[in-house]
């Protein structure tokens, strides 16, 4: 072996590291570019979708409500399906939207107070003609003592509304469902605490962290029985945290689910 | 005198202007539809808005400033309405600020809408 000259070979990597971590900026750089890009397109095509179903829907409602003639009981009723479905698109598109905005850090936070059992009686009201439906039971409990909240209520409507309905879609007929709203305390704060809870199908323990991510689907194959962008978890879970607050899951396969938030309780000082 | 209430729709897209131009004209309304900022204030310089329904975003700019524009060159409408994809706190309060009377989200329930016009476009009481 020739002797090598210790000094030649340390500036020789540093010269190697410094090209390494140029070159790993250079990667970090592009990666963000196009995960900018991603984003904005996710939003451009969010906006070029709603156009046409805004224009889709007021349409039909136009025909339904026999603005341009009358229709017969069965013409109504499948002007209606155009409706409902138009609508459940909808939803999935601004999923999609917020999603996005939620990526590139453009949701803010409008804190206001306000009440959580309003907000609990507000999304079950809107989901009782699902509820009956599907022959679910609903039972809401919210105890006495919650204090008001100082929060973005839009947001935290959006994910009282996500966990109810993912509740909903996941326990067959016949099933409970439920949402309990509690007042918690630990040495430092005091946390509003809801719970939705359901006996249908349950997340496996090893499934948990997926359910959270970005995209993941416990079931993605094409022939899943529920359907959905897999957003909607992410969302809730963006939306608690832009809030301050935490959400998490206790679930076992076939034994229900229990998902759970906290947010602090705030002071509008 | 045409005594239906004028009503100035203002969006880029012609599904959009299309749909709501059959549900107003259909309940007795007359109907005037803009594509850009510019197309907006020219109807409204030809004839007086009762009722301005307006998209925000338009090709040649914020959808807000053509009601700046009308205010000042004094043929604003009698009331506006934003028409918006998202019911943001922060785009209500910029809309309300410009003089909007309601912010409405896209795609407005017919009912709702119309009821709203037919509010802002009753004849005053004497």
């Amino acid at each position: 072996m020739h002797p090598v000259d210790s000094s030649t070979t340390a500036e020789h990597r540093v010269v190697q590291l410094e090209e390494a971590l140029n070159e790993a900026a250079q990667v970090n750089a592009e990666l963000q570019s196009r995960d900018a890009l991603k984003t904005q397109f996710l939003a451009n095509i969010s906006h070029d979708l709603r156009t046409p179903l805004t224009a889709i829907i007021t349409h039909a409602e136009i025909l339904r409500d026999g603005i341009l003639g009358p229709l017969s009981d069965r013409q109504r009723d499948s002007v209606a399906s155009i409706i409902g479905g138009g609508r459940q698109l909808l939803a999935a598109v601004g999923e999609i939207l917020t999603y996005a905005r939620g990526a590139a850090n453009q949701l803010t936070v409008s804190p206001s107070e306000f009440h959580i059992a309003a907000v609990v009686a507000q999304v079950s009201a809107l989901n009782e003609p699902l509820i009956a439906k599907k022959g679910l039971s609903l039972r809401v409990d919210v105890a006495s003592d919650i204090p008001s909240l100082v929060a973005d209520r839009e947001q935290v409507t959006h994910v009282v509304s996500n966990l109810l309905g993912n509740a909903i879609a996941f326990t067959p007929a016949g099933g409970r469902v439920w949402v309990t709203v509690l007042s918690t305390r630990d040495a430092q704060s005091q946390h509003v605490q809801v719970e939705v809870g359901d006996t249908g199908i349950g997340i496996a323990p090893e499934h948990h962290d997926l359910v959270f991510r970005e995209f993941a689907q416990v079931d993605p194959s094409p022939s899943r029985r529920h359907h959905g962008t897999g957003l909607g978890l992410t969302i809730a879970r963006r939306l608690v945290e832009l809030n301050g607050g935490r959400i998490w899951l206790e679930s076992r396969l076939g034994e229900g689910s229990r998902f759970f938030f906290a947010l602090p309780v705030g002071d509008m000082r | 005198m045409d005594a239906r209430p004028h009503i100035l729709i203002v969006d880029d897209s012609d599904a959009v202007t299309g749909a709501l131009r059959v549900l107003f004209e259909e309940t007795g309304h007359d109907v005037s539809v803009a594509a850009s900022l510019t197309d907006a204030v020219g109807v409204a310089a030809a004839r007086a808005v009762d009722v301005m329904l307006l998209d925000l975003t338009l090709p040649d700019g914020d959808g807000l400033s053509a009601l700046t524009t009308m205010r000042a060159r004094a043929i604003e409408p009698r009331v506006t309405a934003a028409l918006t994809g998202h019911a943001e706190p922060e785009i209500a309060a910029r809309c309300t600020a410009a003089g909007c009377r309601a912010v409405l989200v896209k795609p407005v329930p017919i009912a709702e809408l119309l009821a709203r016009v037919r509010e802002w476009t009753r004849p005053r009481d004497p």
